[in-house]
């Protein structure tokens, strides 16, 4: 008797080999293992017609028999099931270059982008950005600053009027502020010394637009003022600013100019960033590119604030935001700044700070 | 202004090339903005003398001109009507680069080898046009009979011209010995200056009726005048040196004496008037305040009405000058003049810009003046003038002088304590250098004994001619321009720290910029200015009022004076009507449009105080839903964005800003689509409003889009109430219970409420509630519709039983049924 369990043993090992779907193997499985007429079962309902000594030992064999026949069932399973898997998930596979699914991504505007960063430079630089009004008196926008009413120091600004017009500018009125150094006014008469604050905001000239001008543009202000301030602090300041905007190899060079809330007064340029002081397009061929005007504060503007000039010292530095965002992003024409054409504005998705 | 080096070099030795002298110049901040060479492309161009002139055989209108030029003699046609035997004549030869004398437009030509009627011509006699030195081309150019034949005429008539741009401070280098003193200091050479013979002593009376010739009844506006009565002159064409020189500085040549107080104007800085003496009343001239409404004709035949602000000069009848500006035009020299008087005054600088800027009269006399000039420089400049007249006119003689001049401007002095440098600049230089530099700058130095203290004070004479310096402040930039702005090292401001301050404000602006474009909008930064026909094109037939009081401003205060466009009148109170315009543009060329801009508004208050800024934030959307994609359906493709796009992106931004408590209610403002509008609110305030925009406002701005959406948010109200952010701190560890309740209400009954009754009802255990289906129909009765929604409870100390739920289920089918007459559908 012992003989059968093995050729069933042998039968069923042969058959599942063969097995090579999870069907089949279902169909092997009820033959041979199935609880109710399976060959291995059936083996033990023949337990009754044995000699009730050989009863234990067979029932043991056969057993074990069906332990190694499940064993190696398990192992059958595993191996069809991980194939079945691996196909189902052959014919799953996608063409991984076809797009992604839309998604809505927004850009920011190259002003903002530039604000934000020269706040990010200035703030490790100790100064922090406040703003003021755009509408603005002329005893901020001019007389504080050390522009006299008559003085054709005041025709350097063509400025633009609002609500009303004197015959004369002797009395305080209303303009659109020509410059962010109102500012200046404004922050000294408000706090003591020390200060150091940008002032980024938009400005307006009454003046003809073209590729680099506009009549409405940002700027940015700068003022640190304190009893030790000097204008070597204001080179190394703008040096440390251009050095992050532009590169690590970048110089900045002063010279002499008039504006008369400052004194020492002059411009500064940084060296061309495109090509690195050699000469090009973007610089003109000078090497070097114009940022705005910076100087120490005048001590009129000092006096008019109620700081005393024997004191205090401080420098003043204005530049014009849109200026750098052309030289930074190689724009040709201002005007396509404030066009707001979302081919222009899409084109500084890359950009970050 | 224009300085010639050849003039400039009367004065000063030019040590420098001119491209290193303007360099020079610039850092020093007297700006050179352009180098312009006469004759840098006269390079086969030659002093030639003419040596006969004959007919051409086959032409009657050219002549045959044998020219001598050094050693070469050749033969060249030319049809100068002027041309003349013994005329010294610019000859050019092949290959010669010139300008076509016909052409209408400045055009380069190369000059050929050619027959002309059968005759070779070896080369061309030139006229002025042909040199590039003038519009000129009426015959050729003749030379000075002493002009040096044979050598290159740029040798002979080229010159470089530095064009200045002399800022308003500057006025001392408004003229060439300026500009010479201070390429004296900057190179460090000696300065020349013209040596002029002195003027005879002024003289008592002058005029023809017997009075001074020169009086001032306006002292305060003018602090000096001198007059110069000069006979026998012979009014006639200037000689070619000082046509030459007026020419290359930019001036026009009218007549000798007119072109004298030109050049001496050019040269000095000074402004001069040259009368007719004859017709003047009485022979003289007063100084005076114009009488209001008093009229002149000016030297350009304009009538000009004066008013009491400006200064005239009169006669013994009437005016006859706008002082400092323009001359009248019958007292002017003309070739029928014989005796002149001069004047040269010292006008006060705000009459002459105020006249200057009401006539609109910009001329050189009054640029100059109302910089503020030198009182001193008159007596000086009437003399060279003089002079100079004298010259041309040898005939003529000096019969009178007269300098009225009450209070003589002198020398001040200013105290430099040395350590004023080192404050100021950071860096320091030696004493003896300093002094030095100051010195090259006729800035006379002595230092003071000092008191026991090391570093001495220099007390600084300061010539009348530097008017803008006044403190000791101004003397550190004369010493740091001259020795150089490259010298200064570069350091970072030390001592106390600032207290930071952080602007709420501006970094919520940029919170709410962050999350607009990372939900996909672009943002947008428009002009300020608009006008009022444009705010009246976001309204739909009523005039435009504003969205949260429902009025009109009144823009007096907002109004602009002066303008540069039609549509640039007020400061914009609203930023919708850019949004639209924007959008509108970019439908254009794109499918869809989503746009965000964060600027200011303004609000006018009274007239003569400053408007409210108030940021504000507009979202503009448009066009389709998705873009045509391997995604999406051809139907989905053609879905407009709607309302509920919209305020999906409004939902966002306020929940993303921390905002719970929102509240929509329907909006009537009149940019909007009746029943597609929404005012926004928060804790019971208006803080913006969004919605749909009337098919006839959208039209208004061209927006192509099937449906177009737009949205106006008051920024500075919304961080007013901007929440505590409520975070959860912990997580429970019970498990949330979702339930789903469909409501049976009329069809009238806005979501909204039904959604808040749920809540209410529901107490703290509704941790969200979600709309998520709409139903009419078979299950429905008419008139009614049913909502679905997925409401999720849960508490912090326990698992919510089934119990419990019940209860909560009963209290919201009660809520429901008393307040909206719905039902729970089971």
């Amino acid at each position: 008797m012992t003989a059968v369990i093995g050729d069933v043993e042998r039968e069923a090992i042969d058959h599942l080999a063969q097995v090579e779907t999870e069907a089949a193997l279902e169909g092997w499985f009820r033959t041979y293992l199935g609880r109710k007429d399976g060959k291995l079962s059936g083996l033990l309902r023949q337990l009754g017609t044995l000699d009730p000594a050989e009863r234990p030992s067979f029932g043991a064999a056969v057993n074990a028999a069906r332990d190694r026949v499940t064993a190696a069932y398990d192992e059958r399973k595993a191996t069809i099931g991980s194939s079945a898997l691996n196909s189902r998930l052959a014919a799953d596979a996608v063409d991984i270059t076809l797009p992604g699914r839309p998604v809505a991504s927004g850009t920011l505007h190259p002003t903002t982008l530039m604000i934000r960063e020269l706040s990010a430079i200035f703030a490790h630089l100790g100064f922090q950005t406040l703003e003021g009004p755009e509408v603005e008196e002329t005893h901020y926008n001019f007389d504080q600053l050390n522009i006299p009413t008559n003085h054709p120091a005041r025709d350097r600004w063509d400025t633009f009027y609002v609500g009303s017009r004197g015959t004369d500018d002797t009395v305080n009125e209303i303009v659109l502020r020509t410059h962010t150094s109102p500012m200046q006014a404004r922050i000294m008469e408000q706090q003591e010394p020390p200060v150091r604050v940008i002032v980024p905001g938009r400005c307006y000239r009454y003046e003809a637009t073209d590729a680099s001008h506009e009549a409405i543009f940002f700027q940015l202000e700068g003022l640190a003022v304190d009893t030790s301030i000097t204008m070597s602090d204001l080179k190394g300041v703008l040096t440390e600013m251009a050095r992050q905007l532009f590169g690590p190899a970048t110089k900045v060079r002063f010279r002499c100019d008039f504006f008369p809330f400052v004194e020492p007064g002059v411009d500064f340029s940084a060296s061309c960033a495109v090509c690195g002081g050699k000469g090009c397009r973007v610089c003109k061929g000078t090497g070097w590119l114009e940022l705005g005007g910076a100087g120490m504060v005048h001590p009129n503007v000092l006096r008019n604030v109620g700081y005393d000039p024997a004191i205090y010292s401080g420098f003043a530095f204005g530049l014009g935001i849109e200026r750098i965002v052309m030289i930074k992003y190689g724009i040709e024409d201002i005007r396509n700044i404030y066009a707001n054409d979302l081919r222009f504005l899409e084109s500084f998705a890359g950009t970050r700070i | 202004m224009n300085v010639p080096l050849s003039w400039l070099s009367d004065f000063v030795d030019l040590t420098l090339s001119p491209r290193d002298l303007a360099d020079r110049l610039t850092m020093a901040g007297v700006e050179v903005e352009a180098i312009h060479e006469i004759g840098d492309a006269w390079d086969q161009v030659y002093v030639g003398h003419v040596e006969e002139v004959t007919r051409h055989p086959n032409a009657d209108r050219l002549n045959l001109v044998r020219v001598v030029a050094g050693e070469r003699m050749l033969t060249v046609v030319t049809g100068a009507p002027n041309i003349a035997a013994g005329q010294n004549v610019p000859l050019a030869l092949v290959g010669a680069q010139l300008w076509d004398g016909h052409a209408a437009e400045p055009k380069r030509i190369t000059l050929k080898a050619s027959t002309i009627r059968g005759v070779p011509s070896e080369g061309m006699v030139c006229s002025e046009k042909e040199l590039g030195l003038s519009d000129e081309h009426e015959g050729i150019m003749v030379l000075p009979a002493d002009a040096p034949v044979g050598t290159p005429l740029r040798e002979y008539l080229g010159d470089t011209i530095l064009e200045l741009e002399i800022t308003p401070n500057l006025v001392h280098d408004f003229s060439v010995l300026g500009v010479a003193r201070e390429v004296a200091a900057l190179t460090n050479q000696p300065f020349h200056p013209p040596l002029v013979p002195e003027l005879p002593p002024p003289t008592d009376g002058g005029g023809t009726d017997g009075q001074p010739l020169v009086l001032i009844t306006s002292p305060a506006r003018c602090a000096r005048c001198v007059g110069v009565l000069i006979e026998g002159v012979t009014v006639e064409p200037s000689p070619e040196w000082l046509q030459r020189r007026l020419t290359a500085a930019g001036l026009r040549s009218i007549n000798n004496v007119a072109d004298v107080t030109n050049y001496v104007m050019l040269e000095w800085g000074q402004p001069l008037h040259a009368y007719d003496r004859d017709q003047l009343a009485g022979g003289r001239i007063v100084v005076r305040d114009a009488a209001p409404g008093e009229q002149i004709e000016s030297l350009d035949h304009v009538v000009r009405k004066l008013d009491e602000q400006m200064l005239a000069i009169g006669d013994a009848e009437r005016a006859v000058g706008i002082a400092g500006v323009m001359g009248g035009a019958d007292s002017e020299i003309s070739d029928s003049t014989t005796n002149v008087l001069l004047e040269a005054a010292n006008f006060n600088q705000y009459a002459v810009r105020y006249a200057m800027q009401t006539l609109k009269l910009p001329s050189d006399a009054a640029t100059r003046f109302s910089r503020g000039l030198d009182p001193n420089l008159a007596w000086g400049a009437a003399a060279r003038a003089t002079a100079l007249i004298l010259e041309l006119c040898p005939g003529a003689r000096v019969t009178a002088t007269a300098d009225v001049y009450p209070e003589p401007v002198t020398a001040r002095t200013i105290d430099l304590p040395y350590g004023e440098i080192k404050r100021l600049l950071g860096v320091t230089y030696p004493v003896a250098e300093t002094i030095a530099v100051l010195e090259r700058l006729d800035l006379r130095a002595e230092p003071l004994p000092a008191a026991g203290e090391a570093e001495p004070t220099l007390r600084v004479t300061v010539p009348t001619w530097r008017q803008d310096i006044t403190q000791s402040a101004d003397l550190v930039e004369e010493i740091i321009r001259v020795i150089g702005y490259d010298t200064l090292p570069t350091t970072l401001p030390t001592g106390r720290v600032v207290e930071p301050q952080r602007d709420p404000l501006r970094l919520f602006a940029d919170e709410v910029r962050d999350i607009l474009a990372a939900s996909g909008l672009n943002e947008i930064i428009c002009y300020s200015l608009t006008d009022e026909p444009t705010l009246d094109k976001l309204t739909f037939n009523t005039p435009w009022t504003t969205w949260w009081e429902g009025h009109r401003p009144n823009f007096a205060a907002t109004r602009l004076v002066n303008t540069l466009r039609s549509d640039w009148q007020i400061l914009r109170p609203t930023l919708m009507a850019d949004a639209l315009t924007k959008l509108a543009e970019n439908l254009k060329h794109r499918a869809t449009v989503r746009l965000f801009e964060v600027r200011p508004i303004y609000l006018p208050r009274e007239l003569g105080q400053l408007p409210v800024e108030k940021l504000t934030l507009s979202i503009a959307l448009g066009g389709v839903r998705s873009v045509r994609s391997l995604y999406s359906t051809a139907a989905e493709n053609s879905e407009p964005l709607d309302f509920f796009d919209l305020k999906g992106v409004i939902e966002v931004l306020l929940r993303r800003l921390g905002f719970t408590a929102v509240t929509y209610t329907p909006s009537t403002y009149a940019t909007f689509s009746p029943g597609r509008a929404a005012e926004l609110r928060i804790d019971g305030e208006l803080i913006g409003v969004f919605g749909e925009v009337h098919p006839a406002v959208a039209a208004n701005f061209g927006s192509s889009a099937a449906r177009t959406m737009l949205a106006e948010i008051d920024l500075m109200a919304l961080l007013a109430r901007l929440p505590q952010r409520a975070v959860r701190g912990s997580l429970t560890r019970f498990q949330a219970t979702v339930q789903d309740f469909a409501v049976v209400v009329d069809e009238a009954t806005p979501a909204g409420e039904v959604q808040e009754a749920i809540v209410r009802a529901a107490g703290p255990l509704a941790q969200s509630a979600r709309l998520f289906d709409e139903y009419r129909g078979e299950q429905v009765p008419a008139g009614k519709k049913s909502l679905a929604f997925e409401v999720t409870f849960s508490a912090p100390n326990r698992a919510l039983d089934d119990r419990e739920m019940e209860k909560v289920r009963g209290r919201i089918a009660g809520m429901l049924q008393k307040r909206l007459k719905a039902t729970l559908r089971q």
